[in-house]
């Protein structure tokens, strides 16, 4: 899952990049409203965090943009507490939710599952393939009995594969939403990380859970 | 009485003024009325008399004249309202005109002493069944003897029915013309305090916070449209400082906002899990970092409104400025050193001002801090303090990230910072320069920018210098 975080004030996008990554996200943060809106149209996110107070382009118009280029991306915005015509505003825009400041980080992080759950389809939002079972708000990873650990890129890409199990995921997909924007895509580092997962998967398995498609990626096996 | 509304205060003043003024209206011309009529009805008496004793005298006056030879040679003197009497020398009635027919109007005492001294005598008499009479007593006399007393009388009804008309007339006409004035005086006091009514319906409604309202003025300049226009301005004044202060509370909560939610967040991030000691410190520094700024932050806030209370008190003494400048210089050397600014001093002259010492030193310094602050690294900041004219010129010169000419007016702004400042790593308050334009201000100085955006910026300050005879 990939986020893009856009905050001007430097130590707020850094604490939220802190406490995203640590739920394996990848993020991205940019300090400018024009530079926001541009990485947004560019780079296919899975949510877009946006402050609405912004140098340059204000939020409420970054959003505005965002919607008139088709962008279909959840998007919570971050506003003052005093301010609700801002919010209103906000979500008028397009916004799919809000969070005011100070915020609590549970919170943040809850509502980012809650809207990253919505656009993936999965109501209840515990993934399982075969029996394999991923909850993304404990973050734990289950076959059978036996639970499985893995590191926060690992998981990343299982939660990733998971939620769009039964499509064929090209590298540069994979890249876009599990890695951020300091991902060199001209190394093998996604074929690594894909023999780790299947180190952990597929134990005892005759197939594997992932399969390679030659020539464009991988895909996660759908139930049955 | 205060609860008395000013209209039927005005109203009561009026009629009250209105009926005295009436009162002696009256009560004039009915006595100058009265005073006339009866000079009118003597002078016809004195008029009669002297045609009578110029008739008897061309009938070679003798005591057996009878009344109605004088009638028919002078008609008039038979009219109807005038009668004649003609008396002995001893008092007795000789003749008289026939009107008077059986009536008994003897002479008085002081009409017949005064006839015999020679002198004419005017007597008002109450006759009986209430007619009043006027008479006129003349002596005619030959030589020194007084040969006969012709008396002249006439009814005073008629003046006294035109008197009493008069008075009915008064007694009437005086409470409708005071009623018909109070209405008027109601009428008018209502009309002249209308727009004392609108004043107080803008104002009960600016109470309920609706500063949009104005008072509808009418386009005259009496006292009134005077009031009006005043209250405008006062409305007007107060709604702009009113709207200063939301957004001042609007901004402080914003800008505290800030460092809040860093703090919060990196502490509750922190608290997710088990860390290491280093990953503690980190957050605990940035935590610092931050309750400086909003302790940084609330100071200024209180120096301002202080400030704005008038409650800062100066103590004006003559502060040897290029002592000041030095020190500052050597604090600024520390605040570059980690981001290896330099700060030099590119020309100083001693210089005296009045002034207090630890405002100018903070002056001094929130300058110079700025100019560190926005500088790149490796940059210079220069100073300088000159005496030009009677002022003292200082000069702090960065070559930093400059401001845009259109934002130079609002720089002194509380808790205005530009883009560029915002986005800028090292954060400051956006009450500095509020701050140094007061103290500049309170010593009756100018402070001046120069700047451009990437050209650096150049604040310039004029303060008086001292006079020399302190």
């Amino acid at each position: 899952m990939r986020i893009l975080v856009v905050e001007d004030e430097p130590k707020v996008a850094s604490f939220i990049r802190r406490a995203l990554e640590e739920e394996s996200y990848a993020v991205d943060v940019c300090a400018d409203g024009a530079g926001g809106l541009d990485w947004a149209q560019t780079i296919n996110y899975d949510l877009i965090i946006l402050d609405l107070m912004l140098p340059g382009l204000p939020g409420v118009e970054v959003l505005k943009r965002t919607r008139a280029a088709g962008i279909k991306t959840p998007v919570m915005i971050l506003t003052a507490r005093s301010e609700v015509d801002q919010r209103v505003k906000g979500l008028d825009a397009g916004a799919d939710d809000y969070l005011t400041k100070p915020f609590a980080i549970e919170e943040l992080l809850a509502r980012a599952r809650a809207l990253l759950r919505r656009s993936g389809g999965a109501p209840s939002g515990i993934l399982q393939v075969e029996d394999v079972v991923l909850n993304p708000v404990t973050r734990e990873v289950t076959r059978g009995d036996q639970r499985l650990e893995f590191t926060t890129k690992e998981y990343a890409l299982l939660e990733y594969l998971m939620r769009n199990a039964g499509r064929v995921l090209t590298r540069s997909m994979i890249a876009e939403h599990v890695w951020d924007l300091d991902f060199d895509t001209f190394t093998n580092v996604i074929d690594v990380y894909i023999s780790y997962l299947r180190n952990k998967i597929d134990k005892g398995r005759e197939r594997s859970l992932i399969q390679t498609i030659r020539g464009s990626g991988y895909m996660m096996r759908s139930d049955g | 009485m205060n609860n008395t509304s000013i209209r039927v205060r005005l109203t009561l003043w009026y009629g009250s003024a209105l009926a005295l003024i009436l009162l002696l209206f009256a009560v004039a011309l009915y006595l100058v009325m009265s005073r006339a009529l009866r000079e009118q009805v003597d002078a016809s008496l004195d008029e009669a008399a002297a045609v009578a004793i110029r008739t008897l005298g061309e009938h070679r006056f003798g005591p057996f004249l009878i009344f109605e030879d004088l009638s028919q040679e002078f008609p008039e003197l038979a009219l109807l309202d005038k009668f004649f009497q003609i008396f002995g020398p001893a008092g007795q009635v000789t003749i008289q005109s026939s009107n008077i027919q059986s009536r008994e109007i003897p002479l008085s005492q002081t009409a017949f002493r005064a006839s015999l001294a020679g002198e004419s005598t005017f007597e008002s008499v109450q006759f009986t069944k209430g007619v009043s009479l006027r008479l006129l007593s003349v002596p005619i006399r030959q030589g020194e003897q007084l040969v006969n007393i012709l008396r002249v009388g006439t009814s005073l009804r008629p003046t006294d029915r035109m008197l009493r008309r008069l008075l009915v007339g008064l007694y009437i006409a005086s409470p409708v013309a005071l009623l018909m004035s109070l209405m008027g005086g109601w009428f008018l006091a209502g009309r002249a305090l209308r727009p004392v009514h609108a004043i107080t319906q803008a104002a009960r409604r600016i109470t309920a916070g609706d500063w949009s309202q104005r008072i509808l003025t009418p386009h005259s300049n009496d006292e009134i449209g005077q009031l009006a226009s005043t209250f405008n301005d006062m409305i007007g004044r107060l709604e702009v400082s009113f709207k200063q202060i939301r957004q001042f509370s609007a901004d402080a909560s914003h800008e505290l906002r800030t460092p809040l939610t860093i703090t919060k967040g990196e502490t509750e991030l922190a608290l997710r899990r088990p860390r290491q000691a280093e990953d503690y410190r980190v957050v605990l520094e940035s935590n610092l970092e931050e309750i400086d700024r909003m302790s940084r932050i609330v100071d200024e806030l209180l120096f301002l409104s202080r400030a704005d209370l008038g409650e800062i008190k100066l103590k004006m003494f003559p502060v040897q400025l290029d002592d000041l400048f030095r020190e500052i210089h050597q604090q600024a050397a520390v605040l570059g050193k980690e981001r290896s600014i330099q700060t030099v001093i590119t020309k100083i002259e001693p210089v005296v001002v009045e002034g207090d010492d630890l405002r100018l030193r903070e002056l001094l310094l929130n300058l110079v801090d700025n100019a560190v602050k926005y500088s790149q690294e490796g940059q210079t900041v220069e100073l300088a303090l000159v005496v030009e004219g009677n002022q003292a010129k200082i000069i702090v010169q960065d070559h930093g990230i400059g401001i845009a000419p259109e934002n130079h007016s609002r720089v002194f702004d509380r808790f205005y910072r530009t883009d560029e400042a915002r986005a800028h790593a090292a954060k400051g308050t956006g009450l500095g320069l509020a701050i140094c334009k007061w103290i500049v201000e309170v010593h009756l100085g100018t402070i001046e920018l120069q700047s451009t955006v990437h050209g650096g910026s150049c604040f310039t300050v004029f303060l008086p210098l001292s006079s020399p005879t302190i």
